[in-house]
């Protein structure tokens, strides 16, 4: 039980929520109720959304993959190299996604540092690619899976390793059946930030792999062009994305969020 | 370097752990023999959880050995490391440890490919009809039964035990005792106790190892430690009433004579009790009701040790009584004066002396 607060912080707090919801409930009050089942059915409209379903989830699973591993070995890590590493790390949050965007370009375009290479070897040219989306939305993601997961690590009592280890268990061990699903809570929050985050990626996803209606348009870009022609195929898209961003965040009941 | 000279019979743990953090230095020999139980006792601050956090490999030694029946686990001068989770020991630690996500079964599985629902050790240690809860949903008492059984599953050579009755209350902890007794009994070869609890040491313990400061500042049975203590913080922790005597059912007879009552049963042969200082109550007229142990007795001498004023007394036993300073000066305590000593026959630890 938590002491009372004053009422003027529950009014405060009300004017904030409310300004929050006004611009969304704005939206809602636009959105061609009548026609959005048609709306819906356009193959822009389809594509895109599978598209942005298929590529967020496959972001997020790769952010997930990539970023445990990297959190493990920062959570033991002390001092400016821990600093530094983890700076690094954040920085794609942090960067305009079109400047990340266009240095994945630098890196993995045709022309890039290992872009070329990468397509002289396997042939797999990523910018302009489905594959390209899932890395730019990847690339934007990763930094929530490891900082989220650095942070549970940090927080579970070390200890637990050292009785593990004491029952004869190696450290691969220790990390697979104890470490990690001690902190499973904190892992599923760190999967769906990243998927939040990858679902309603736009900046890094033009600028390295376009806007090609069918292979690369996700529905923030789809959205985006629809603004300028069709609003109403628009705001139908937008009620799709948040009614998804909604029903997920509530049906988690809060337990996307670390401290919970 | 080689190791020490190898007595006989070759001592199950034979290790000096030199560990240095920052400006703390712990440097510990230690030998015990199989089947021994050695308690370290300690103030907060002495080196007691680190020690045992050397020998399992989490400390690196600077240097010295660590010799596991005969077999060298580790010893910086001769690069030799084996790393914790290879090491034949086995650690019960103070708040348990168990895996959350786990249940009671889960945990016990987690070291052993023993049988859980069958094993002798769950049924002794009365885990049978726990075995599907959640390790979190367990009392304090359950959670450490789970945990000693939890490290004995996985038959190590030698265990270590850190406050393995802390979070226990005081019921808790008499039951508990016995049962960590009789586990330890049936499945290892040797213990290591880290205790605040003298009780503990005597029930438990076949000797004592007591560090301050980083080094061993004592070393013997609980009975020569309590009445012999070496340093004022064991005088005023383990300066504990020693007797020895014959069990008789639940009490027990004194060379000379003397009946100790206990809330034991079953008594028979040679045993040793024990009474805290603290739970001897001094009466200047004959205390009425319940106490079954009350004696007349004569004050020998009165020291203050701290906050507690200690009064030898000797009459029909020998006794020590430690009483705050403010009681003694109510009850107007002087050498010479005649007072009822009682005991509560609850507060009389007895061991046997043959197991």
């Amino acid at each position: 039980m938590r002491a009372p607060l004053p009422r003027q912080f529950r009014y405060f707090a009300f004017v904030v929520v409310a300004l929050v919801a006004t611009p969304l409930v704005a939206l809602l009050w636009r959105v061609p109720w009548s026609r959005i089942h048609e709306l819906l059915r356009e193959q822009v409209v389809v594509d895109a959304l599978i598209l942005s379903l298929v590529t967020s989830l496959i972001a997020a699973g790769t952010a997930l993959l990539l970023g445990i591993p990297v959190a493990l070995i920062l959570s033991r890590m002390e001092g400016i190299k821990a600093s530094i590493t983890r700076a690094l790390m954040t920085l794609p949050m942090v960067l305009p996604p079109v400047v990340g965007g266009a240095a994945l370009l630098f890196a993995f375009g045709r022309n890039g540092v290992l872009g070329s290479s990468l397509e002289d070897v396997t042939g797999l040219v990523l910018p302009y690619s489905l594959a390209g989306v899932v890395l730019a939305n990847t690339f934007v993601a990763l930094p929530f899976v490891v900082l989220t997961t650095e942070t549970a690590l940090r927080s579970l009592d070390p200890r637990f390793e050292l009785a593990a280890a004491s029952l004869g268990a190696n450290q691969t061990r220790v990390t697979m059946q104890v470490v990690l699903p001690s902190i499973k809570g904190s892992l599923v929050a760190a999967g769906v930030l990243a998927w939040a985050r990858a679902l309603g990626e736009f900046g890094a996803t033009i600028t390295f792999a376009g806007n090609v209606p069918g292979s690369t348009q996700t529905m923030p870009l789809a959205v985006f062009v629809a603004m300028e022609t069709d609003q109403d195929a628009a705001l139908a898209m937008s009620v799709v994305l948040i009614l998804v961003s909604l029903t997920v965040l509530v049906a988690l009941r809060d337990r996307w969020w670390p401290a919970r | 370097m080689a190791g020490p000279v190898t007595e006989q019979p070759q001592p199950l743990l034979d290790t000096h752990v030199v560990v240095e953090r920052g400006e703390f230095l712990l440097d510990v020999e230690l030998q015990v023999a199989p089947g021994e139980t050695v308690a370290i006792m300690g103030p907060n601050g002495a080196g007691k959880t680190s020690f045992l956090y050397a020998l399992f490999g989490w400390l690196p030694l600077r240097s010295g050995w660590i010799l596991l029946d005969g077999v060298t686990i580790e010893a910086p001068g001769q690069d030799q490391f084996v790393s914790p989770h290879h090491r034949d020991f086995g650690m019960v630690f103070d708040d348990c440890l168990l895996f959350p996500h786990m249940t009671v079964e889960q945990n016990l599985a987690f070291g052993t490919n023993v049988e859980i629902e069958t094993s002798p050790l769950v049924e002794l240690l009365e885990l049978s009809h726990l075995l599907k809860n959640r390790a979190t949903a367990l009392s304090a008492g359950q959670q450490q039964r789970v945990a000693l059984a939890r490290t004995l599953l996985t038959s190590p050579k030698m265990v270590f035990l850190d406050e393995p009755l802390a979070s226990l209350d005081p019921s808790g902890r008499i039951q508990a005792r016995h049962l960590i007794r009789s586990a330890l009994n049936d499945q290892v070869s040797g213990a290591l106790i880290v205790t605040h609890d003298p009780a503990d040491a005597f029930a438990l313990a076949d000797s004592v190892m007591v560090l301050e400061g980083g080094s061993i500042s004592q070393f013997g049975s609980i009975g020569e430690i309590g009445e012999h203590p070496a340093t004022p913080w064991i005088a005023s922790l383990i300066g504990w009433n020693f007797f020895a005597g014959v069990g008789s059912g639940s009490s027990v007879q004194l060379a000379d004579g003397t009946q100790i009552a206990t809330s034991e049963s079953g008594l028979t042969g040679e045993v040793t009790i024990a009474i805290n200082p603290s739970s001897v109550a001094l009466f200047l007229e004959a205390p009425v009701g319940s106490p079954r142990n009350k004696w007349f007795c004569e004050i020998e001498t009165i020291e203050s040790v701290g906050e507690l004023a200690r009064v030898t007394l000797s009459g029909p036993v020998t006794i020590y009584a430690d009483i705050t300073l403010s009681a003694a000066s109510d009850l107007e305590l002087r050498k010479g004066l005649g007072l009822w000593v009682s005991v509560k026959a609850t507060e009389v630890l007895v061991q046997s002396s043959n197991p």
